[in-house]
């Protein structure tokens, strides 16, 4: 890493302030930033066992926290990010325009709504306070959740939280309950006994999809090498698969987050990870949460509707199967 | 060692309750945090689960408010069927002295666990070489700024309102223009340091070197000191000392910035360590990791306090403090 070099160009950059930024990274390894995601921590697999190396790819991954990392994606510091087919259109709409060219899964259970005990079910939660963190994922799933017992936004409050500080909030007992995904969701349950799930993204298989957002401007000048890093995906998906390294993978995984592996097991249960020739019929065009198109555009009709930002997305501008058919046996 | 002494305004300590009086300022909210957690009819808010009893939702380790769990047994026994057990505790974010003195030890010996993970000395040493590159480059710029302000009025009228304004401004809302401008290492970090340190560093300089006692300057005139001689000749001398004491200040000023400077680009340094523990409630690491920080940055202070006394034989106020 070029730390010594940035910290002299801070010294320079701050004596003079006047110096204008340069260079997205046009050559070098691809940077790509995740977070604490069972499918983006799955990369560790790939990192740990020297895999990109060998498919020939140089490719440097940085970790983050899940909006920092969205944040950097957007500042052209990135050519990749870990982030939900939701939120991919989210900062696209804010200025950070990206192209998925992998689903790494889709969420199934991981992500949660969690309600203080009393409270059994969505419908308890009218006139209610929610803790989540407004704009991105969870907010979607209430609403997704809420508009299937036939209420509104407006029929609950949304305390704006961090994802992160979810457990302790709703264990505060200043709010009802609280969106969040794993490892906070589950963190909460058990930090707050009695709490229960109200609901979770298993009720709705393939809203929430995770992806791999590629900045457009690199992926058009680098095709060949994203190309080696899908392969890398299906390496790790079928080695986090297979009974006999399943173990050896949630070590690592577990490793990568600081926990002991038969505690991150369960993370892993609420999380379908995607091999490329699943994800080539999730890329296919279709209605409904079963294609990735049909998902983002019902994220993005929510999204007008809720005002999470005013302009309609292309949707077909962000997803791009052909690296993934291409790849895909 | 006579009480009434105690109590006598800006009446020095002898040297032994000065010693006494130090050793207790550390001892009193350590016996308060014991107390806390270790006595259990203070506070001990909730109920640490040992055996489930009959109740679904509790599991061995869990904990639940004590109102829950008492409601539980009761209804338990009025049902006839097997009651929880547990113990009083505190909540998972207020570990007791000795989990954390484990977690302390145990978090420097615990080996990364992933092939590009480092070592908790590694996050240590990083996040110090953040505070020494913001606070020099801050110190650059502010402590020559605010000498000229404080020795020339039109240095300070044109720096300081400026300067009074901008220090309001909070540091870390930079955080994305840093970004965009410094990328996501150590730039934006070092930056918010600097943004947040500067601001506050001009005009507490301006301000000691403003406290020069003006018949030191008056001598030097008399004496027929030249105007350019003035600045290194005498005004510098004369506060050297106030702004060796000042900048000590700064640098545990610069310390609070670390934790939000952090966040900012990629994950890493002690802040990387507290937020991933925090994640998963490891909450003795949290503490452990925020004592270590403490312990770094009195450690820094006392050993400059030292040199301080060393480099200025002839200041006097230094001993009183």
């Amino acid at each position: 890493m070029g730390r010594r070099a940035s910290l002299g160009a801070t010294l320079g950059l701050a004596i003079s302030l006047a110096i204008g930024s340069a260079s997205a990274a046009w050559a070098g390894a691809l940077k790509i930033g995740y977070s604490d995601w069972p499918g983006w921590v799955a990369w560790q697999v790939a990192i740990d066992k020297g895999w990109f190396k060998e498919e020939g790819v140089e490719v440097e991954f940085e970790w983050f926290d899940y909006v920092p990392s969205m944040d950097a994606f957007s500042a052209g510091k990135l050519d990749a990010v870990g982030m939900t087919n939701g939120d991919a259109l989210v900062v696209g709409a804010t200025g950070g325009k990206s192209v998925t060219i992998l689903i790494n899964d889709y969420s199934n259970g991981n992500d949660m709504i969690v309600a203080k005990p009393g409270i059994k079910s969505l419908k308890d939660l009218k006139g209610k306070k929610i803790g989540v963190e407004v704009g991105f994922v969870d907010h979607l799933l209430i609403l997704n959740g809420l508009e299937k017992v036939g209420m509104k936004e407006s029929d609950v409050t949304l305390v704006n939280t961090k994802t992160n500080e979810t457990p302790q909030v709703l264990a505060s007992g200043d709010v009802d309950a609280i969106g969040a995904w794993q490892p906070s969701s589950g963190q909460a349950l058990k930090l707050v006994a009695g709490s229960t799930t109200v609901y979770t993204s298993a009720d709705e298989p393939g809203l929430i999809y995770d992806v791999l957002a590629v900045n457009p401007a690199t992926l058009a000048a680098r095709r060949a090498e994203w190309l080696k890093v899908l392969k890398v995906w299906d390496r790790v998906v079928a080695y986090i698969n297979d009974p006999k390294t399943t173990e050896d993978a949630v070590k690592i995984l577990a490793g990568r987050v600081g926990l002991k592996p038969e505690e991150y097991k369960p993370f892993l249960a609420g999380t379908k990870l995607l091999t490329l020739a699943e994800s080539k019929k999730v890329f296919e065009k279709g209605d409904g949460f079963k294609s990735i198109y049909g998902s983002s555009k019902i994220v993005d009709d929510f999204n007008i509707k809720y005002e999470v930002y005013k302009e309609k997305q292309d949707v077909g501008s962000y997803l791009d199967p052909s690296l993934t058919n291409e790849v895909a046996k | 060692m006579k009480r009434t002494k105690w109590f006598q305004v800006r009446k020095p300590l002898s040297p032994a309750s000065r010693t006494l009086f130090g050793i207790l300022s550390f001892v009193v909210p350590l016996t308060i945090w014991s107390l806390v957690s270790y006595v259990p009819w203070i506070w001990h808010p909730q109920v640490l689960i040992s055996n489930p009893g009959s109740v679904g939702y509790l599991k061995p380790g869990m904990r639940a408010n004590r109102a829950v769990f008492e409601q539980e047994v009761e209804t338990a026994i009025a049902n006839g069927a097997a009651p929880p057990e547990g113990r009083p505790a505190n909540p998972v974010y207020l570990p007791a002295p000795h989990e954390v003195a484990t977690a302390f030890y145990t978090s420097f010996t615990a080996a990364p666990e992933t092939r590009d993970g480092v070592w908790l000395h590694e996050s240590l040493w990083h996040s110090i070489q953040i505070i020494f590159w913001g606070f020099l480059i801050s110190s650059l710029i502010g402590v020559p700024l605010g000498i000229l302000s404080g020795a020339y009025p039109a240095a300070a009228r044109m720096t300081e309102p400026f300067t009074e304004f901008f220090r309001y401004l909070p540091a870390p809302a930079f955080g994305a223009l840093a970004v965009a401008i410094l990328g996501i290492y150590d730039g934006p970090k070092i930056a918010i340091i600097v943004i947040g340190t500067l601001f506050q560093q001009i005009l507490i300089i301006a301000n000691t070197t403003r406290q020069l006692d003006v018949a030191l300057v008056e001598a030097a005139l008399t004496l027929g000191t030249k105007r350019r001689q003035m600045l290194p000749r005498v005004v510098i001398p004369g506060v050297l000392p106030n702004l060796y004491r000042d900048q000590r200040i700064l640098l545990g000023w610069a310390w609070t910035y670390l934790i939000v400077a952090e966040l900012i680009g990629t994950s890493t340094g002690i802040t990387w360590f507290i937020t991933q523990q925090a994640r998963y409630q490891h909450f003795a690491n949290v503490y452990a990791a925020i004592m270590m920080i403490g312990i770094i940055g009195l450690g820094a202070d006392m050993a400059l306090a030292k040199l301080g006394t060393r480099l200025f034989p002839w200041d006097r106020t230094e001993a009183t403090s």
